[in-house]
């Protein structure tokens, strides 16, 4: 791995780091006393700070050396946890992920950086002299720290004298290939501690013939005086772990360690004994007991330590149990970790790209087979398309994330939000593991941030309104995901106000949207604010005050092929409904022929399919009647032909594909059902991206290409044309 | 080491007049009309066919075929210049164009009647393009290119086919019919 790429890890790291860090703070402020959050935050801050040293950038150290010394302060119970320390360590952590940036656009911190990083070290710097009125904490964990002490002493186990760290090197041979220098992890050792003595082992050295400048021969045996904990010092060499031996062993530690440690790099046996004891780390008396102690061992034919420990009643065996117990846990842990791979999501893409290929050619293969009429090629190409199918769906899987990440964000947003507008607010998350396409968890960040401000700005009503109406002092926002059928569900609910139909309805027809003779139902009428140019700054009251208007955040959510609605009611709150298809990519599609075109509808929204009856055909010629019988059920319908202009005489017998979404039916009259069709989306492009009713191209088995229609876009433009009928109906 | 001179002079800039070496253009007819296109521009030329129309689109679109995999718009160039649509032959062919918007390259393919052949012009035999008389749109025209004492117009492809441009044109025909 060269430098530069170890730089490119570090930097997502410590972005997800930031995230767990504020993600902690923000329930710290809720729940102060949680240690097990304080210790997360301290440790984000420390590997974030650990590992900038390894890459030279004093400016993130000496910053967030700062706040770890804080945070350090916290965690030994000197500071208590409040929320204005909340407030600033959310503020440095954003400034942290600031200089994160930078380093990742490899810009140096300009003269404003350094203004923003002086004033938050000033403010961190406070907490740091104060420490002083905190004495009764500090004898408090003083305490603890004694009774840790005394347990430790009541195992009675021969201990080293030293207080010293012991760290045992080996650079791998690769170390130097790899673009790593040793001498910056030793160099980075002494910014966190002090090398009370280092010896260099040259044992590992061949012969000068036989010696490779490129390789790396060196290994070190450092006694190491640092307040850091065995986390941080591992985490030092968090880049060469791989190919590197590294032994730490704590101050104080077993004699026993000292074997095994021994015993390990047992080619330098002896001489590495002697160099502890030459670093200070063992005494001539301790390396004696050791070294019999070793040679005993080898003679009860290399019994485990732990059992040597045992037979010399010097452990407990449950103690040996619970020790191997914890070792079996850390390791399970470890395996459940590099169960997740990261990869770059090009190249999930290509894979992506590379599946729809296939699935085009598969059709190609049946098609052509089919036609050939041979019943085992016929056999063949059907194995192969199922087995194609299923590809396709675990690629596609590959690409669905859970959207607890997108709103677990909203935290953030809420807390900051609420402090600005000073109305409480709680925020309310479920259905996180509702899983959806990257890109599209990607692009909706944007219009979900919009709508929960604006609900949290003009929604929920200030404490005092919102007590003299008998509700509860705080507001509370939801934000809420679920799948239904074949698209994904997002929900943005509070218990404010509600909107103000009538005064929606006046500005609208003072804004020349729609007429006051229109009848609209409440759902229509709330849609308005949708409309571009709806919301301006004397607009409705409760809507108003915004840089971007909703119907950006429409146009956002339309472009994912996807549609917004509202439901409101007075006085108790407002939903605003996000329904997104679940990919982009690939969908299970049903062709129908219109004319001499394809046409690709999403199978998941088709209901069924029905013939379209002679005197329905002619009512709706005579009488413009275009809506049939369904079962006693008004179904309004589409003609597919008049849509899209085609030219000559329909057939004689023509069909209705009976069409769900969000909550409503409509039928397509088409002339042909084909059948189901595994469809991948082509993008319409540039030329064509205005293309109303159309979402995208695919192409067929036979190579020609079909369109994918839109049905989101068409009931939308059918809505509109209801409309338009309905004043006609009115002047009748 | 033709083709890395070529380059060099594509990269100095394209227009014509400024480089001082010979380029190629294809010639093909629109009616009884001879234009060219330099041969930078074409990717492929290929048969007539399989074309499938894309509803409420200004006329001089035909439609979309598949081009290996690739979805890429045909447009009628007759059409565009506002001429009578010739039928269909034998000889009609689909010219595939790379057109430049704005940072990236979109492929189109151009119907016209028939492909004639490719004739290296030097710069020095392309005149500036008329400010009018030419019935199509000085805008269109990169130059006028002598060839056998004849004149043959040059198109400046990225004006023809603006991407830009016809995604306009296609958007505001879609308006027209809603309204």
């Amino acid at each position: 791995m060269s430098l530069d790429e170890s730089l490119q890890i570090y930097i997502m790291e410590s972005r997800d780091l930031l995230e767990q860090m504020e993600e902690a703070l923000l329930t710290l402020e809720q729940n102060p006393q949680d240690e097990e959050k304080i210790n997360a935050i301290f440790r984000a801050a420390h590997t974030i700070k650990g590992s900038a040293g390894l890459f030279g950038l004093d400016f993130i150290i000496s910053f967030t050396h700062v706040a770890e010394s804080v945070l350090h302060k916290v965690r030994n119970g000197e500071i208590t946890i409040d929320e204005s320390l909340v407030a600033l360590l959310l503020e440095v952590g954003d400034f942290i992920g600031k200089l994160i940036d930078h380093v990742a656009e490899s810009k140096t911190p300009d003269a404003d950086t350094q203004a923003v990083s002086d004033a938050l070290i000033s403010r961190l710097n406070v907490y740091l002299s104060a420490e002083s009125d905190m004495v009764p904490a500090a004898e408090h964990a003083a305490t603890e720290v004694a009774a840790m002490t005394t347990v430790d002493e009541a195992e009675s186990i021969e201990r080293v004298e030293t207080d010293c760290w012991h760290v045992s090197l080996r650079f791998g041979v690769n170390t130097f290939r790899s673009g790593m220098d040793p001498f910056s992890f030793i160099r980075y050792m002494k910014t966190i501690g002090t090398i009370a003595h280092l010896e260099t082992m040259q044992q590992g050295f061949p012969a000068l013939e036989e010696m490779d400048a490129e390789s790396c021969y060196l290994g070190f045996e450092i006694s190491y005086q640092t307040d850091a904990d065995k986390l941080a010092i591992e985490s030092i060499f968090d880049f060469v772990r791989d190919d590197c031996e590294i032994h730490i062993l704590p101050p104080h530690s077993k004699i026993s360690h000292y074997i095994d440690l021994i015993e390990k790099l047992s080619n330098e046996d002896l001489k590495l004994g002697e160099i502890l004891v030459k670093c200070g780390t063992l005494t001539p008396n301790e390396l004696e007991s050791s070294l019999q102690q070793q040679a005993t061992q080898q003679a009860m034919d290399k019994e485990p330590i732990g059992q040597t420990l045992v037979n010399q009643h010097m452990v407990q065996p449950d103690v040996v149990n619970a020790a191997l117990e914890k070792q079996k846990q850390v390791k399970e842990t470890k395996n459940s970790e590099s169960n997740f791979i990261r990869i770059d999501a090009n190249k999930l893409d290509e894979l992506i790209n590379l599946v729809g290929e296939l699935i085009i050619a598969g059709a190609g293969a049946t098609l052509v087979a089919n036609k050939t009429a041979n019943s085992e090629m016929t056999e063949a190409t059907s194995t192969i398309s199922t087995l194609v199918e299923q590809v396709r769906d675990s690629a596609l899987a590959l690409r669905m994330v859970q959207i607890g990440s997108t709103f677990s964000r909203f935290n953030r947003v809420v807390r900051d939000v609420s402090k600005e507008l000073g109305k409480e607010i709680r925020l309310e998350i479920s259905g996180e593991e509702t899983e959806l396409d990257k890109t599209v968890v990607e692009k909706i960040s944007d219009p979900l941030t919009h709508l929960v401000r604006n609900s949290m700005d003009h929604g929920i009503e200030s404490a005092e309104a919102r007590l003299a109406k008998g509700k509860s002092a705080y507001g509370t926002l939801k934000l809420n995901a679920f799948h239904d059928s074949g698209s994904i569900v997002i929900e943005v609910s509070d218990d404010g106000a509600g909107l103000n139909r009538d005064k929606i309805l006046a500005k609208a027809i003072e804004k020349g949207l729609v007429s006051a003779e229109q009848s609209l139902s409440d759902g229509d009428i709330y849609n308005l604010i949708f409309e571009a140019g709806f919301s301006t700054a004397d607009a409705v009251s409760n809507l108003s005050g915004r840089g971007v208007g909703m119907d950006v955040v429409r146009r956002n959510i339309q472009a994912l092929r996807g549609t917004i609605n509202i439901q409101s009611q007075p006085g108790l709150g407002t939903t605003m409904r996000i329904r997104l298809p679940l990919t982009l990519a690939i969908i299970d599609g049903f062709l129908v022929n219109v004319a001499e075109s394809a046409y690709v509808i999403p199978l998941d929204m088709v209901v069924e399919c029905i013939e379209l009856s002679t005197a329905d055909y002619e009512a709706s010629i005579s009488d413009q009647r275009d809506f049939i019988n369904l079962r006693g059920e008004v179904l309004p319908y589409l003609k597919l032909r008049d849509e899209f202009e085609c030219k000559g005489a329909p057939p004689a017998r023509q069909n209705i594909v009976v069409l769900q979404y969000a909550e409503q039916k409509i039928g397509l009259v088409v002339d042909k059902l084909i059948g189901e069709f595994q469809t991948v989306i082509k993008p319409l492009g540039k030329m064509f991206e205005h293309v109303k009713g159309i979402g995208g191209f695919t192409i067929l088995g036979s190579g020609s290409v079909a369109l994918v229609l839109d049905v989101p876009r068409m009931m939308q433009l059918a809505n509109i044309g209801k409309n338009k009928e309905q004043e006609v109906v009115g002047v009748n | 080491m033709e083709n890395e001179l070529m380059m060099a002079s594509i990269l100095k800039g394209k227009t014509a007049g400024s480089s001082i070496l010979t380029q190629q253009y294809l010639t093909f007819n629109l009616g009884h009309e001879v234009f060219a296109i330099n041969i930078l521009n074409i990717k492929e030329i290929i048969e007539y066919g399989n074309v499938t129309e894309v509803p409420k689109m200004p006329g001089f679109i035909r439609g979309v075929i598949n081009l290996r995999g690739a979805v890429v718009p045909v447009i009628d160039m007759a059409a565009r210049f506002d001429k009578p649509t010739a039928e269909i032959t034998r000889k009609t062919c689909i010219v595939i164009i790379e057109v430049a918007h704005e940072d990236s390259t979109q492929v189109v393919g151009v119907m016209v009647d028939a492909v004639n052949e490719v004739l290296d012009i030097e710069a020095g035999e392309i005149e500036p393009s008329p400010n009018f008389g030419a019935n199509i749109h000085a805008d269109f025209i990169e130059g006028m290119g002598k060839i056998a004492g004849k004149f043959v117009i040059i198109l400046n492809v990225n004006k023809v086919l603006s991407v830009g441009e016809i995604a306009e044109l296609a958007g505001s025909s879609q308006t027209v019919i809603d309204a």
